[in-house]
């Protein structure tokens, strides 16, 4: 039990996991995420890549709507920016993976910024609706665009190589994916530290107010925009070398309020429930699918009706955590931890 | 009570997994990731009941001597990622040595792993060209013609059968999805090839509700022929009866998933004149094949009198699959994905009993379809044409 955590310097104060429990169970999770590839067959390490390259994408979001306040419904296209930049700088250019996932980041993050600058005028749902705009825009460009994006057919993209060394397999895929993952969830952990995101958090929970204080609400606004979109466009790169393939129907509206979903459930404004989100928002209606699966030998001529109750019930999984946990999964976490903070001692 | 009941499940599974792995050694298993939810469910679940009921016809009629097919499905939501991942479980869990897929999506995002890794026969719901080059998909297959085919055929039979002198007179009516585009390219070359002029090329999205301005562009063009890609109901029926509103004597196609029945019961009396091509024979026609498939529906489900056109192709992607199985076995070979694909590529001149014209492989397709005419009075579609097939 944990009664008290004494620091004795500044950088102690600061670190980002400050006591010797949570470094503990830090590292017991990186080893576990070490390990994961060769505890669970080629289904579930599948499932895991999606869920890192989801997470990245959804932590964006997260910056950008739970963070700074912005609504955007155009995420999934920030996501394609990304993975086109990538793939035509991949198949046309011929540049290594490590040039063009950076650069699809900052080909999102530049679209980012343009789709960004209604922000100071508009708010809210009418922001929503400009982003909307912005998705729909985005998509007619991939489909219509064909001699670059390849039209409606998309593009095939050869696996990311390094030093000779290629990510041709699901298992290499997922340290790729995951090393990537764990810096950007870092980076984000530490945006909320410093001026820069504590000015997000400012405009979020009243903009006059942040600009009184100093804040210049532009520059911050579009800063948030181009720094989602940063992560939307890098989810999508990484997206080009996991699936190997890049067609205008990967990014709907539908992918948009996916990850809208995302960080709903895992909780707005926090960087921790984004991840839980994420897995949630994947892992969940495959286990009950697996749970309807189970079911079908006792009712063999059910499965046009058992398969779509699976989205029924997800339906209501998503509305019984809006009705009785607003805050999402992190909160529940949190719940849980402070539970177990002063146990068995306390009731 | 209740542990009783448990104890009685626990006890059945473990029966089941007992009695499979005793037959393991002579089991052949066929995998399907299928859309039975989602936008394409539509089709999924009939297609999943056409090639499940096809396996166990097969299985029944002892098709592929001393082996037992096994066919192992899960919904695949029509979602790429979904479907990757489920097509993944399914090759880990059961080993198939056939897959079957739900979409053009699901077939290009698995392409490297089933060039590289898998080696399975793979047929899906898709006619997309794409999946039918066997240079960057060689072990995939087109159960009949692909989208491209279709046109040719359509094309063929209008040039033909003009309306007047001079040449005919085709629009081409699509959505602006992978699904309405496929063909395009290829039928413009085609038409001009044939002497068909395309007089205009109208692109919605699927859905559209509100067709008077497409519906104003048909009129300006006045073609003989219309046809529509890339769509299953709307907007074909507001457009026909926009069309019929006008007064446009034009003749409106379609192609496979718009000449099903189900477009005859939404328009009533203006399906008058519609027209399509359709890969296989109809659930009510007389011909061997489809004789043999609606007794064993009488017998398996009883109560049941119509089937779509998508189980029609899932029944025949399963004679596909049990086909070259057979052909494998019978050459004494080991049932492998690629001894599977090289008896695909055998194929030719093999009979279905009329559910489709003579099947020949070319290009892992089978180039062949017919066109048929609404029948409003019985309610069906009859045939205009034979069969054609695309040289």
């Amino acid at each position: 039990m944990l009664i008290g955590n004494f620091k004795e310097t500044y950088s102690a104060d600061e670190a980002l996991f400050r006591t010797a429990t949570v470094r503990a169970w830090m590292g017991v999770l990186a080893v576990g995420l070490l390990a994961f590839p060769f505890l669970v067959g080629d289904y579930l390490l599948y499932l895991a890549n999606l869920v890192g390259v989801l997470a990245i994408g959804a932590l964006g979001l997260n910056i950008l709507t739970g963070f700074t306040g912005q609504i955007s419904l155009g995420h999934a296209a920030f996501m394609g920016v990304g993975a086109y930049v990538a793939a035509i700088l991949s198949t046309r250019f011929g540049l290594p993976f490590w040039l063009a996932v950076p650069a699809g980041g900052a080909g999102a993050c530049l679209a980012g910024m343009v789709v960004g600058v209604p922000s100071l005028r508009i708010k809210g749902l009418y922001l929503a609706i400009a982003t909307l705009a912005a998705q729909v825009i985005f998509e007619w460009i991939f489909t219509n665009w064909t001699g670059v994006t390849g039209g409606i057919r998309g593009l095939n993209v050869p696996p990311a190589r390094l030093l000779g060394f290629a990510f041709d397999t699901d298992r290499r895929v997922y340290y790729l994916v995951f090393a990537v993952a764990a810096a950007h969830t870092y980076f984000a952990s530490n945006l909320f530290r410093t001026r820069v995101g504590r000015a997000f958090i400012a405009v979020r929970d009243r903009d006059l107010s942040a600009e009184l204080m100093g804040v210049n609400l532009f520059r911050t606004k579009i800063l948030a925009f181009m720094i989602s979109s940063y992560y939307a466009g890098i989810a999508g790169g990484l997206w080009v070398y996991f699936t190997k393939v890049v067609t205008p129907e990967n990014f709907p509206l539908s992918l948009s309020i996916q990850y809208l979903t995302i960080i709903i459930v895992g909780g707005l404004g926090s960087i921790r429930g984004t991840l839980f989100g994420t897995v949630f928002v994947t892992m969940v209606p495959e286990m009950l699918k697996a749970a309807t699966q189970s079911l079908r030998p006792f009712f063999p001529n059910a499965m046009s009706y058992l398969f779509p109750m699976r989205d029924i019930v997800f339906g209501a999984m998503i509305v019984a955590f809006l009705v009785f946990e607003p805050h999402g999964l992190a909160e529940m976490w949190n719940r849980t931890k402070r539970f177990f903070a002063l146990w068995p001692f306390k009731k | 009570m209740r542990t009783r009941r448990i104890t009685k499940l626990l006890a059945a599974l473990l029966m089941a997994w007992v009695g499979s792995a005793r037959a393991a050694d002579e089991e052949v298993v066929i995998g399907a990731a299928q859309p039975i939810t989602g936008r394409f469910a539509f089709a999924g679940v009939a297609i999943n009941a056409g090639l499940q009921d096809y396996i166990a016809y097969a299985n029944e009629a002892k098709l592929v001597k001393g082996k037992k097919l096994v066919y192992q499905y899960e919904d695949s939501g029509y979602d790429t990622d979904k479907a990757v991942a489920t097509f993944k479980k399914i090759m880990a869990q059961y080993k198939p040595v056939a897959m079957y897929g739900e979409s053009t999506g699901l077939g290009k995002a698995i392409a490297p792993e089933l060039n590289g890794r898998y080696k399975v026969l793979y047929g899906s719901a898709s006619f997309s060209s794409e999946l039918a080059d066997p240079k960057t998909h060689p072990y995939s297959f087109v159960s009949g013609p692909t989208y491209s085919d279709m046109f040719g055929v359509l094309l063929e039979y209008i040039a033909k059968n003009p309306k007047g002198p001079g040449k005919p007179k085709v629009a081409f009516f699509y959505s602006d999805t992978e699904f309405g585009k496929d063909p395009i390219p290829y039928a413009k070359k085609k038409a001009a090839e044939l002497g068909v002029e395309v007089v205009a090329e109208i692109v919605t999205k699927v859905g559209a509700v509100d067709v008077t301005t497409e519906v104003l562009t048909l009129k300006k063009a006045q073609p003989d022929y219309c046809i529509f890609q890339g769509y299953v109901l709307s907007p074909i029926t507001e457009v026909i009866r926009g069309a019929r509103d006008f007064g446009l004597k034009t003749t409106f196609m379609g192609a496979m998933w718009s000449v099903d029945k189900a477009i005859i019961d939404k328009l009533g009396p203006d399906a008058e004149g519609y027209m399509g091509v359709n890969p296989y024979a109809y659930y009510y026609e007389e011909v061997p094949g489809i004789v043999a498939m609606r007794k064993y529906n009488e017998k398996a489900h009883p109560g049941v009198k119509y089937q779509p056109n998508s189980y029609i192709q899932g029944w025949f992607t399963g004679m596909v699959f049990v086909e070259t199985i057979r052909r494998t076995v019978a050459a004494g070979k080991p049932v492998t994905g690629d001894n599977l694909r090289q008896a695909l590529a055998g194929i030719k001149d093999w009979d279905v009993g009329g559910i489709i014209g003579k099947v020949s492989f070319v290009d892992n397709k089978v180039p062949t379809g017919r066109v048929y005419r609404a029948n409003v009075q019985k309610g069906t579609f009859e045939p205009a044409s034979d069969w054609i097939t695309l040289k």
